[in-house]
């Protein structure tokens, strides 16, 4: 098959689709970012979990309101107030770090002196702007921005690649929970790949394999798996995973993506073994295959040379369906709360952000579906392309 | 053909009686009593309401008690979480919003993918067929949720807003004909635009498919119209796939209204099997499922009917 | 046939309903004074007070029954006030309690009376209705509430317990010891031991007086056929849905309160005060599985009032001063701020082999987990600063409750330094040596975020911890069955008293019962056996504290939070004080026809 590829005809005609090669590079580009975050640690799980500031900052391009900013300058200020507060402040202030974003001076004194200083004007402000008055008096303007100077002067942004890190990190904005939601939806696309890989592979070539085989050799090789469908397909979905998840109740793959693949798996195999055993129905009263039969070649023969790979581009639209549906499906599970658990994903994400449409902060919401949506729309154009470019008879 | 039928039929039944034994003993895995307790539970009341359940009779027993339930249509059993309703009573109320949406949504995207899905294929390669292919897989990318959440907000919410009158209910359900604009039309719009993308791109393929086969190639050296072996030819000969499509998604409808049914407060059967499983309403857990299995039987009994039916060089043995 | 029915049940769905009854109103119905309510639930599960237990089982069955004793609608702290009842119970002893029923009060008509007509409600109804939760028709669901309590109806429950395994019918009328009628308006109950909590339990809406005709002749359906004597009549319940009352024609009428607290003129109640209950015809109840939805109706006019929900919180009110923001106010939206009665805390089972026990090892473990978590951090993030975090368990306003939350044994300062020395000196210095502990949470609304931000905070002393999110009916399962290391939890108190929590701590308690910690400790079993008879006072509450800081001594939980919960009114609802402690304030509300948009 790799040889019927490779040869000419279909890589040529492959290479003259743009579009295709396109979505060829997005998605070799999410899964080399999927294998550095696997395999080399790209983003810690640590860079996902810790927060880098304020909660529910604005990303790039997108100014922050006064409300968001007087906001953000309260948390800095607790921050240092807090520290100040414990039995140790020196050290309680030297432990303040999002992401290399430290204190300029870890002197309680000093850092009690400056702190008072803007207190009390940043106190003013906050008053003016809850009594609906900020906008009244153009000064304002102004004040906020001396007493933003005063508080974020206070510390010192890392330098170099710590930096660039920091100031990418915040390209998107955070979430509720001041955590960098570019990290975020990047590691993501690791737990995006796994899943959509390992859920579609697994589904498509146990429901090709039992699909074909029901259907080419009958019988009670048949009955068997359509039982076995049968059965899976008729217990719903979600009453499948509410099972499952306790079944890994208290085993050790709990928390892990384990129950997430098995959940899928259960019920994805039904739709490529249903379509491909329809189809070698068909294809086994084609001539060629009774002649194939009728020359004497072994029946599991005729089945893995002559009537599977005649299904080949069922099981691509297949799979790619699968490892989509996966992807989406997952965001359904996160928001029955039944998904990936310790790690974020995309449906994470987006099920954590729900609520904060009506309120206008789509960084989080958006920047979950964008990331989700560049990939799925890439894997289908590029499924699209290679079923064309298989298809020898097209004109 | 009755035979072949009453052969499926008959067949069936003994795979019915798995998945039944299947069901329940994985709904007995976990206790069910305990959950339902609740918060100032005690051992006492653990045994009275075991016992009230019949749940400490031996697991045969249950068994048998539960297929006589099934056979005689008799859900007499009370729910645990709604008192003085039984089983019977909330299928019957359910089923009718359920359907109300997902019958219509279901139809409408058949509809809308075979015609873009024929169209498509007829312009395959050329412009309208890649605009074609590539808006419905737009319309495919996006998460059901997101589409839940921004078509609730704009389409209800801030569309009535903005036209000073209510054009679609932010959420509810009132039954009749006169409401369902109201109340379901939005609803169903958004599922049809979340699934018309993979049924498109389904059924395009197996168009796609069709049109290599050498019945198409004579036809056309025949000097057959072109939109003729279009509709006629291959949607006659593409049927076994389509046919087998509609049916596998339509279970798949009780997830996808699930989502539809919280949101837009539709009190469907998605939500009351969600509902049940969440706070342990065990005798309405075990009855939806195994009505939903013995549904999803007959459509696999159907689906093979129609095999038959369409194409004939589907041997009945 | 399946499919046929599917196809009939979906026609008649369709047709059969009656078009453009539902969001059209009808001419004229602007005269008819309706309230539109939401219930942040899918409703209730019963409308069988014995068969209750939920919060919306609560406000779904006080608006068809009445109870002997209610809360005062306006006054605070709590106060009770007679309801069935023609004055407060009285007692010498705390041990025999006398009471007088109110004259004249009808249960509602119904079709289970002889001619329809409701009858006046007697002593014998007040014992029926007792007797109920002793009836193992009812499951025994709410018998905790008067397990030892009452002289003779343990013995009671156990004689026609006895019956009823024989194959006889439960016998309501033979005698409890206990329970002795004077006549048809006075009775007296007497105690095993001497107890003033005992009224406090009186206003719970489990011992509504109902009439034994309706439940003989609805049977099972007597949970949907609500029959009462309380304000207003159950029109309809759609289950997942709504639920529809109307106003009872034969309500024995009492009136709206004449005292109140300082500020809540402002609700308008000078003018309803001493005029007759209730104000509106029809209540409109719909139910929200989502909060989202709740709010969009609410923003758009549908809604009477809601309460706010925390994501949406900064929407509508400044996050400091707590003020409404200005597009609000320019609606002329009221906002009400009102604190729970709440205990929401994260518990060690102590009986676990690593977190339990009470040597000074698992102690300072403990200890040192509770140090190392910041629930300041949780409160902003989670509930816009809005949760009391105190010490203790007893809920702020109680008696017990320590002076601005800070004990004096305290671990609220999130303190990672100290937490690292604990950990050290528990003999896992740095984590090391330490499993991963597994934390089990429920999956429901944003608590697997919030077991996200736990597993944080504790990885900064090098505590990791393995999140087990799982349905409420699986996480009780495991906690009953003491399986639970670490899990997160909360309790409503059921009345006002700090006693309700300090059981959650009592020995035989222990799980499968509400002491979900096992915490076992004799001295502290023995106070509590103490104060459980004790009326209000200095004593008391001196007794409280000392309780309350032996258990903090062993740190079985960490806490501990109280939320408060906002609710912002449309400018036509009027009348409406919020609470959360009692539920039938839906007869004080009064609607402007006039000014609904």
């Amino acid at each position: 098959m790799i040889r019927r590829f490779l040869g000419s005809r279909a890589l040529r005609k492959f290479s003259r689709d743009k579009l295709a090669l396109v979505s060829l590079v997005v998605i070799l580009l999410y899964l080399g970012v999927a294998g550095a975050v696997g395999f080399f640690g790209f983003i810690d799980r640590e860079d996902t979990t810790d927060r880098i500031g304020p909660d529910n900052q604005v990303g790039w391009f997108e100014t922050p309101t006064v409300e968001q900013r007087i906001h953000a300058l309260e948390f800095y200020l607790d921050q240092i107030d807090g520290a100040l507060g414990r039995r140790d402040p020196a050290k309680a202030l030297a432990a303040i770090d999002f992401f290399g974003l430290r204190l300029a001076s870890t002197d309680p004194d000093e850092v009690g002196e400056t702190l008072d200083e803007v207190a009390e004007p940043f106190d003013e402000l906050y008053e003016v702007l809850e009594e609906d008055a900020f906008d009244d008096d153009p000064a304002n303007e102004e004040r906020l921005g001396d007493v933003e100077e005063g508080i974020l002067g206070m510390f010192v942004e890392p330098e170099g690649g710590a930096g660039r890190f920091r100031r990418l990190a915040l390209a998107f904005g955070t979430d509720r929970q001041g955590r960098s939601i570019l990290l975020r939806a990047l590691y993501s696309i690791k737990v995006a790949v796994q899943i959509g890989l390992v859920s579609a592979l697994i589904s498509v070539l146990i429901g090709t394999l039992l699909g074909g085989a029901a259907a080419f050799f009958g019988g009670w090789v048949d009955a068997a798996v359509v039982w076995l469908y049968s059965t899976f397909s008729a217990i719903p979905y979600i009453v499948l995973l509410m099972v499952l998840a306790s079944m890994f109740l208290g085993s050790s793959y709990e928390g892990t993506l384990v129950p997430v693949y098995v959940a899928f798996c259960s019920t994805f195999w039904i739709g490529p073994c249903r379509v491909i055993r329809g189809e070698v129905m068909k294809l086994r009263e084609l001539e060629y295959v009774q002649a194939a039969t009728a020359v004497g070649f072994g029946r599991m023969r005729v089945l893995m040379k002559h009537v599977l790979p005649n299904t080949t581009h069922l099981m691509f639209i297949n799979f790619s369906l699968l490892f989509i549906g996966a992807i989406k499906a997952e965001v359904i599970l996160s928001f029955l709360n039944l998904g990936v658990k310790n790690e974020p994903s995309w449906g994470v994400m987006i099920n954590q952000s729900r609520q904060e449409v009506i309120s206008g902060f789509m960084w989080q919401i958006g920047t979950a579906t964008f990331f989700m949506f560049a990939l799925v729309l890439a894997f289908n154009v590029l499924s699209d392309a290679l079923q064309d470019a298989f298809d020898p008879k097209h004109v | 053909m009755w035979a072949y039928i009453l052969r499926r039929l008959l067949y069936n039944i003994p795979v019915y009686l798995g998945i039944i034994a299947l069901l329940m003993v994985a709904l007995r895995v976990n206790d069910p009593v305990w959950g339902f307790l609740g918060k100032n539970a005690d051992q006492e009341a653990y045994e009275v309401k075991k016992h009230a359940m019949g749940l400490d009779r031996p697991f045969h027993e249950q068994y048998i008690g539960f297929l006589g339930e099934l056979a005689t249509f008799d859900f007499e059993r009370e729910s645990w979480t709604q008192q003085g309703r039984t089983v019977g009573d909330l299928v019957a109320d359910s089923i009718g919003p359920s359907l109300a949406i997902t019958v219509p949504a279901m139809a409408l995207t058949t509809l809308v993918a075979l015609v873009i899905a024929i169209l498509s294929a007829y312009t395959r390669g050329r412009l309208p067929d890649k605009f074609m292919m590539v808006s419905a897989v737009l319309g495919m990318s996006i998460s059901f949720l997101v589409y839940i959440i921004f078509g609730q907000y704009w389409g209800a919410y801030v569309l009535n807003d903005r036209l000073g009158t209510e054009v679609f209910a932010i959420q509810g359900y009132e039954s009749g004909l006169a409401n369902w604009k109201h109340y379901c039309l939005l609803p169903v719009l958004i599922s049809t635009i979340v699934a018309v993308g993979y049924d498109t791109r389904f059924y395009r393929a197996v168009m796609v498919e069709e049109t290599n086969r050498d019945y198409i190639v004579t036809a056309r050296a025949k000097g057959a119209g072109k939109g003729r072996i279009m509709f006629v030819h291959m949607l006659k000969n593409a049927m076994i796939p389509i046919v087998t499509r509609v049916m596998i998604t339509m279970p798949f409808l009780v997830m996808g209204s699930l989502l539809l049914e919280v949101y837009f407060n539709i009190p469907g059967m998605g939500r009351a099997l969600y509902k049940a499983i969440s706070e342990n309403d065990f005798p309405v857990t075990e009855v939806l499922v195994a009505l939903f299995a013995g549904v999803f039987i007959l459509t696999v009994i159907l689906t093979d009917v129609i095999y038959a039916l369409v194409d004939p060089r589907v041997r009945l043995q | 046939m399946i499919a046929c029915l599917c196809v009939s049940a979906l026609l008649s769905s369709l047709l059969l309903g009656s078009p453009g009854s539902a969001h059209a109103p009808a001419e004229g119905a602007r005269s008819e004074k309706v309230l539109h309510l939401p219930m942040r639930s899918a409703g209730p599960g019963s409308l069988d007070p014995i068969m209750g237990s939920t919060v919306y089982d609560n406000r779904a069955c006080v608006k068809v029954y009445e109870q002997l004793l209610q809360y005062k609608y306006l006054k605070r702290p709590y106060e009770l006030e007679p309801l069935l009842l023609a004055k407060m119970p009285t007692s010498d002893d705390g041990l025999t309690w006398h009471f007088e029923l109110l004259r004249g009060v009808r249960f509602q008509d119904d079709p289970c009376f002889e001619g329809g007509k409701g009858r006046e409600l007697t002593t014998d109804d007040v014992f029926y209705s007792f007797k109920r939760f002793v009836d193992p028709e009812n499951e025994l669901k709410n018998w905790w509430l008067l397990k030892d309590t009452i002289v003779g109806l343990d013995e009671y429950k156990d004689e026609q317990t006895a019956r009823v395994e024989a194959g006889k019918a439960f016998d309501y009328s033979a005698p409890v010891e206990g329970f002795e009628k004077q006549d048809d308006y006075h009775f007296t109950i007497r105690l095993k031991e001497p107890s003033y909590s005992f009224l406090w339990k009186l206003p719970m809406f489990q011992f509504s007086i109902v009439p034994h005709e309706a439940v003989e002749h609805y049977g099972k359906q007597f949970a949907r056929h609500p029959v009462g004597t309380g304000p207003f009549l159950l029109e309809s319940w759609v289950e997942n849905k709504s639920l529809t009352y109307v106003k009872s024609p034969t309500y024995h009428g009492s009136t709206f309160p004449t005292e109140w607290m300082p500020g809540d003129e402002e609700l308008g109640i000078e003018q309803a005060a001493g005029k007759p209950l209730p104000f509106v015809d029809r209540v409109e109840i719909t139910m929200f599985v989502q909060e989202n939805p709740m709010w969009l109706e609410f923003l758009s006019g549908k809604l009477d009032y809601t309460q706010v929900p925390a994501e949406n919180y900064l929407e509508a009110f400044h996050k400091r001063s707590r003020r409404l923001k200005k597009d609000f106010k320019e609606r002329g939206i009221v906002s009400h701020a009102v604190p729970l009665l709440d205990f929401i805390f994260r518990a060690f089972n102590m009986e676990d082999p690593i977190v339990g026990g009470y040597s000074a090892k698992a102690r300072k473990l403990r200890q040192a987990i509770a140090l190392a978590t910041d629930l300041y951090e949780f409160n902003s993030t989670f509930y816009n600063n809005t949760n009391i975090i105190y010490d203790g368990m007893i809920p702020p306003g109680l008696d017990g409750y320590p002076p601005d939350g800070k004990g004096p044994v305290s671990w609220l300062d999130h303190d990672v330094e100290r937490a690292k020395a604990l950990l050290a000196e528990a003999g896992y210095p740095g984590g090391k040596g330490l499993p991963v502990l597994d934390y089990y949470v429920s999956r429901s609304g944003n608590i697997p975020e919030q077991a996200e931000l736990f597993k944080r905070q504790l990885s900064k002393i090098g505590i990791r911890l393995n999140v087990r999110t799982l349905n409420f009916a699986q996480l009780i399962e495991t906690i009953n069955r003491k399986k639970a290391t670490l899990f997160s939890f909360a309790w409503s108190s059921d009345y006002p008293d700090g006693e309700n929590n300090l059981a959650l701590f009592y020995g035989p308690n222990e799980s499968p019962g509400s002491n979900h910690f096992n915490y076992k400790n004799a001295e502290f079993d023995a106070l509590y056996e103490k104060i459980k008879s004790m009326g209000p006072s200095p004593e008391r509450t001196a007794l409280y504290e000392k309780m309350r800081d032996m258990v903090m001594r062993d740190t079985p939980f960490i806490g501990s939070m109280a939320r408060t919960r906002f609710y912002v009114v449309n400018p036509w609802l009027r009348n409406y004080k919020p609470d959360e402690t009692f539920y039938n304030w839906v007869k004080y509300m009064d609607v402007d026809e006039s000014r609904r948009p």
